[in-house]
């Protein structure tokens, strides 16, 4: 084994795409706190719940289109892109319309009251879809989307960094080869009905042989570094990618982005200006939940998280840290906020290598990580904090 | 006190200078203020007037440049030591404590000299009591003072605009500084209500004895009411001198005519 | 001289009415002893971080790790110094209570710190994320129980803590009373309102704000050092963040800044789970089961009462009596759909056949009532307002004249 201090460094590159998958979720919950906080100012805290009703919706579409747990027992149904793409669209759409409808019913009616207001009933209706979803979606035992969904299963793109020294592989093979030569023998002596001690002895010479080989075989693997990337995986980071990209373009681009820009930068000149405020918060709304939709299917489906009404809880925590990380309100620090805590986070874990029971501590860090930040830059990473002109 | 006959110096700037990034928003302030003096300090919008207070308060440190009161150097010192040590202000942009009525709002002022410990009014023992009504009884005489004696239990966020400029010098004349900073005290009022207020500055400095720096726009209400005045423009000083002199100012009446034209 | 005869009777008050408090609950109504105990806790909690968030504005949302600090730093030197019943096991939980204030007010001063630089979201971010990473390192600490938890028996059996989880709710009241009755407070209230100002004032800002949290976090201490003796159990999921929002709620539901508001919904959001949980069938003692149709035909009508109120409280100008009128009418709507929807939700297929045990709604329940609350009194319940005897007094007196008006 490659060791260093105790740490595995053949396996670094893999955790750090393991991060990137996790931080690509995490900026995805991230983009709708910072959103939401860009033009009201209103943490919303039950952001989380959208992303758990959106792996439920996935759960959901996923039992209709025919991959519920009694029709898939013992049948190897096949299952083509289009039905991730389905749930994928059901998920972006029911968390949409989840959020525009808390929006609508919960915050609205606080627009004018104090922020400390508003605040308390995002953590009332959090805890009522907590355990509301408790009494009505399913949750013992915790359903996971079946591995069938997805098409792409056993399907790998595997990059090699840096092959095994030719030498080891060289040997390996010819190990290989011999146990095979081995157990033919063994075979052939045990048809032919050789003497017992014969049997005996070939029977241990292969298995020698074999044991060999596959030793040889382990050291090769671990000589060689690189990824292995299902296919699935691959297609959740450019799906990830293009939403973001569709993020930007909106916001940037429409003129419903820039109508946007202007209630963030401030709410009652905007309004003054002619912007329909209402329907501006509406459509953030709508696309921040959508965006934790998609976020949700994917934790679901690739990240294949068993489901539950809590669900939402710790993403949505450590979303919500990773938005104040990069600069709530700020959709670029946002992102790389999220992308930076998935990355900290499995590289605490990929750490404990080092320093034993440190995974123990992997929900801690993200917020170390917070303190230490905003210590030095109380802005956060690319939030510019303002100074107040006296 | 000093041996020319002239007053005490009490404020004394000499080059004091601040930049944010690429702006230089006061570049080598040098003037001085004697005891009682009414000092006016004026200049076109953004020529770094209330930047000026902000570097003597210490809300900002001065980049370069010091900044001395009664002798001692404040530049960089915080608010709260220099307001402890005798200069107070207002604000242009009113900053009263709104939900705290208008006598609380006094009442803080007044509460830098307090002598009792925290404990003591934790355990509420005799000694605060008397502290609190104490300093309340000198935060209604204020307001007896300024003319607000009728509304001391409202809302100070429910004053007028007016009386909420006057409750400001209030606040402030109750942290009893030796020199007190008015920034825009007559920004908003009636005429009626300037003239009652020149009235009232006079006061705070004859009867009060303090000095008195004052930012204005009103060139009638300056020009009228102080001695001395200092001239600002883009962050340098153009002119500094009493009222005729700088009526007459070329440099002046270019800055201001240059501003409206 | 009458000022301390006065404040003897007062002391003699509180000290007399913990212990009745005590005996009563003890002696008659034991069954409900532990709740009893737990709600004193939650106004000290409800009552110190007020003090922090609703008086001095600093926007603090992990007041449940100083509670766990007491709770575990008391609770560790208990289980370390003795095995069975030590000396008299009332003293040693008052030295405990103080030892444990004193650990919190070190970890108070530390979360304080940021608040020098950090405001309003950002601060709260940082005092959540202190009490998480807290919590998470007691969680791996195997020493004092790990995840699993630890035991606290000093004493054998349960100490009768009743009396002095209360005297320490009076005296956190009390103590938080006398500072706004006293001309210290507005230093406080003054960082509130305007930090700027206020140091233009005078007032040492930081000074002031590192002592709210100082002091706001010794009280959770020693509540904290009260619950591990008295609980004699104490794990890290008793502190979860959650526990830190219901406190963050009990105070803006009180109304941000008022004592008794504080105070009132403390022992309120705490009694009603509690209630929820215990309630049985009357003669069976079965837990009551509610139909699902019902709870759904409930929950819609609920939407649609406060709805309507809300819309009666904007949207009507009319003379007081008309307007309470609307109110009952709107309330009246609600139970009306109720009973139209529950026979038609009937009809769906999946929710007829369900039921719901009444204890497993009560989080439901009580998350309702927090909206519906913040919808209808943003201000909270006493808005800033605080109990004094002269408005208890006015209250009456107007009373009587609108009736004969
Ligand atoms: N904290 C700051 N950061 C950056 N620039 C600042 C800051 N404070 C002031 N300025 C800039 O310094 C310049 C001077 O501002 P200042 O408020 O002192 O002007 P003023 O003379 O008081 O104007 P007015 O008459 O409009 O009150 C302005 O250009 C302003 O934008
Ligand atoms: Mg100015």
């Amino acid at each position: 084994m490659n060791l260093v201090a105790g740490l595995d460094f053949s396996i670094l590159p893999q955790q750090l795409v393991n991060g990137l998958l996790l931080g690509s979720i995490y900026a995805l919950i991230a983009l709708g706190y910072t959103m939401v906080y860009g033009v009201l100012r209103l943490i919303n805290f039950a952001h989380g719940e959208v992303f758990m009703l959106g792996s439920y919706a996935a759960l959901f579409t996923s039992w209709l289109l025919g991959f519920s747990p009694e029709a898939v027992r013992g049948v190897d149904r096949p299952s083509t892109w289009v039905n991730l793409v389905v749930m994928l669209l059901v998920s972006m759409i029911v968390c949409g319309l989840i959020g525009v409808l808390i929006e609508f019913l919960a915050y609205r009616p606080m627009r004018n009251q104090p922020r400390i207001a508003s605040l308390i009933t995002a953590i009332g209706v959090s805890l009522f879809i907590q355990y509301a979803g408790g009494l009505f979606l399913p949750q013992s035992p915790p359903p996971a989307i079946s591995e069938q969904v997805n098409p792409y299963r056993n399907e790998k793109v595997s990059i090699v960094l840096k092959p095994a020294g030719q030498e080891i592989v060289a040997q390996a093979a010819d190990a290989t080869k011999k146990a095979a030569i081995a157990e033919k023998a063994y075979d052939d002596a045990q048809k032919a009905g050789a003497p017992a001690d014969k049997v005996e002895q070939l029977r241990n010479d292969a298995q020698i042989a074999s044991n060999d080989a596959s030793r040889l075989q382990t050291q090769v693997s671990s000589q060689t570094s690189g990824l292995v990337i299902p296919y699935g995986q691959l297609g959740m980071l450019i799906t990830t990618m293009v939403l973001m990209a569709v993020l930007w373009f909106v916001v940037q681009k429409t003129k419903t982005g820039r109508a946007m820009r202007a209630v963030a930068h401030d709410f009652d000149s905007a309004a003054l200006m002619g912007v329909n405020v209402g329907r501006i918060i509406t459509i953030t709304f709508m696309i921040g939940s959508a965006l934790a939709g998609a976020g949700a299917m994917m934790y679901a489906t690739v990240l294949r998280t068993p489901l539950s009404p809590f669900l939402g809880v710790q993403p949505g925590v450590k979303a919500f840290v990773a938005a104040v990380l990069g600069g709530i309100g700020n959709i670029p620090g946002a992102v790389l906020g999220g992308i930076l805590m998935g990355i900290v986070e499995t590289l605490v874990v990929w750490l404990d290598g080092l320093v034993p029971g440190l995974s123990g501590y992997k929900d801690a860090v993200a917020f170390v990580v917070l303190i230490a930040v905003l210590l030095f830059r109380p802005g956060g990473l690319l939030g510019s904090s303002k100074v107040e002109k006296v | 006190m000093s041996t020319t006959g002239e007053k005490p110096v009490v404020l004394s700037l000499e080059g004091a200078t601040i930049q944010f990034g690429g702006l230089i928003a006061v570049n080598n302030a040098t003037f001085e203020l004697q005891q009682g003096d009414l000092f006016g300090l004026i200049g076109p919008n953004g020529a770094g007037k209330t930047t000026c207070f902000n570097l003597i308060t210490g809300v900002y440190k001065p980049t370069s440049g010091t900044i001395r009161f009664q002798g001692k150097e404040i530049g960089g010192l915080t608010p709260a030591k220099i307001a402890q040590m005798g200069i107070c202000r207002t604000f242009q942009n009113i900053r009263l404590f709104p939900a705290l009525s208008v006598v609380e709002n006094v009442v803080v002022g007044a509460f830098l000299r307090h002598r009792t410990t925290l404990g003591s009014a934790f355990a509420y023992l005799p000694s605060s009591i008397r502290e609190t009504s104490a300093l309340k009884k000198e935060a209604m005489d204020l307001l007896e003072v300024m003319d607000l004696a009728d509304v001391a239990q409202a809302r100070s966020a429910d004053l007028p605009y007016g009386k909420q400029r006057r409750l400001e010098i209030a606040r402030a004349m109750a942290t009893r500084p030796d020199l007190i900073l008015l920034d825009e005290p007559a920004a908003g009022m009636n005429p009626q209500e300037k003239e009652d207020l020149q009235v009232t500055v006079r006061r705070i400095r004859d009867d009060f004895q303090k000095t008195v720096l004052l930012i204005e726009h009103d060139m009638r209400f300056v020009m009228g009411l102080c001695e001395r005045i200092f001239v600002l423009d883009h962050g340098e000083e153009i002119a500094q001198g009493p009222p005729e002199k700088i009526r007459n100012d070329p440099k002046v009446i270019e800055a201001y005519l240059g501003e409206a034209v | 001289m009458k000022f301390w005869l006065v404040r003897l009777a007062s002391l003699l008050l509180a000290v007399g009415f913990a212990f009745g408090l005590e005996s009563v609950v003890g002696h008659q109504f034991p069954s409900i002893y532990r709740l009893v105990v737990l709600a004193g806790l939650y106004i000290t909690l409800s009552v110190s971080l007020n003090l922090i968030n609703g008086i001095t504005g600093q926007f603090s949302i992990g007041h449940a790790a100083f509670y766990m600090v007491g709770a575990y730093s008391a609770g560790f030197v208990s289980k370390a110094l003795f095995s069975h019943q030590p000396l008299v096991p009332q003293l040693w939980m008052i030295v405990m209570a103080l030892f444990g204030a004193c650990c919190a007010a070190l970890t108070g001063l530390v979360v304080g710190l940021p608040s020098l630089r950090l405001r309003g979201d950002y601060l709260a971010i940082v005092t959540l994320g202190f009490g998480e990473i807290l919590r998470i390192v007691t969680q791996n600490i195997g020493a004092i129980g790990g995840a699993y938890g630890m035991n606290v028996k000093p004493f054998g059996s349960p100490p009768q803590a009743l009396w002095l989880v209360w005297l320490l709710a009076i005296l956190c009241v009390a103590v938080c009373r006398n500072l706004l009755k006293t001309a210290h407070g507005l230093p406080f209230l003054s960082v509130r309102e305007d930090e700027v100002a206020s140091a233009a004032m005078g007032v040492k800002v930081p000074k002031t704000k590192v002592t709210a949290f100082v002091v706001g976090s010794a009280f959770a201490g020693a509540a904290g050092a009260l619950l591990a003796h008295a609980e004699t159990f104490i794990s890290p999921d008793t502190f979860k963040m959650d526990v830190s929002f219901i406190i963050l709620t009990m105070v803006v539901l009180g109304g941000t800044g008022s004592i008794t508001g504080s105070v009132i919904s403390a022992i309120a959001l705490f009694a009603i789970p509690e209630w929820l949980r215990n309630l049985q069938d009357p003669v069976t003692k079965d837990p009551i089961q509610i139909p699902g149709p019902a709870l759904v035909a409930s929950i819609i009508s609920v939407v649609i009462a406060v709805a309507l109120f809300k819309a009666v409280q904007n949207r009507f100008h009319g003379s007081k009596p008309a307007k309470f009128g609307l109110y009952l009418a709107a309330i009246a709507a609600g139970f009306v759909c109720k009973l139209a929807f529950t026979p038609i939700l009937a009809q769906a297929p999946g929710l007829a056949a369900k039921s719901f045990e009444a204890s497993a709604l009560r989080m439901v329940i009580f998350a309702a009532t927090l909206i519906i609350l913040m919808l209808i009194r943003p201000q909270g319940i006493f808005a800033h307002h605080e109990f004094s005897w002269s408005w208890v007094a006015k209250l009456f007196r107007r009373a009587p004249k609108e009736a004969t008006a």
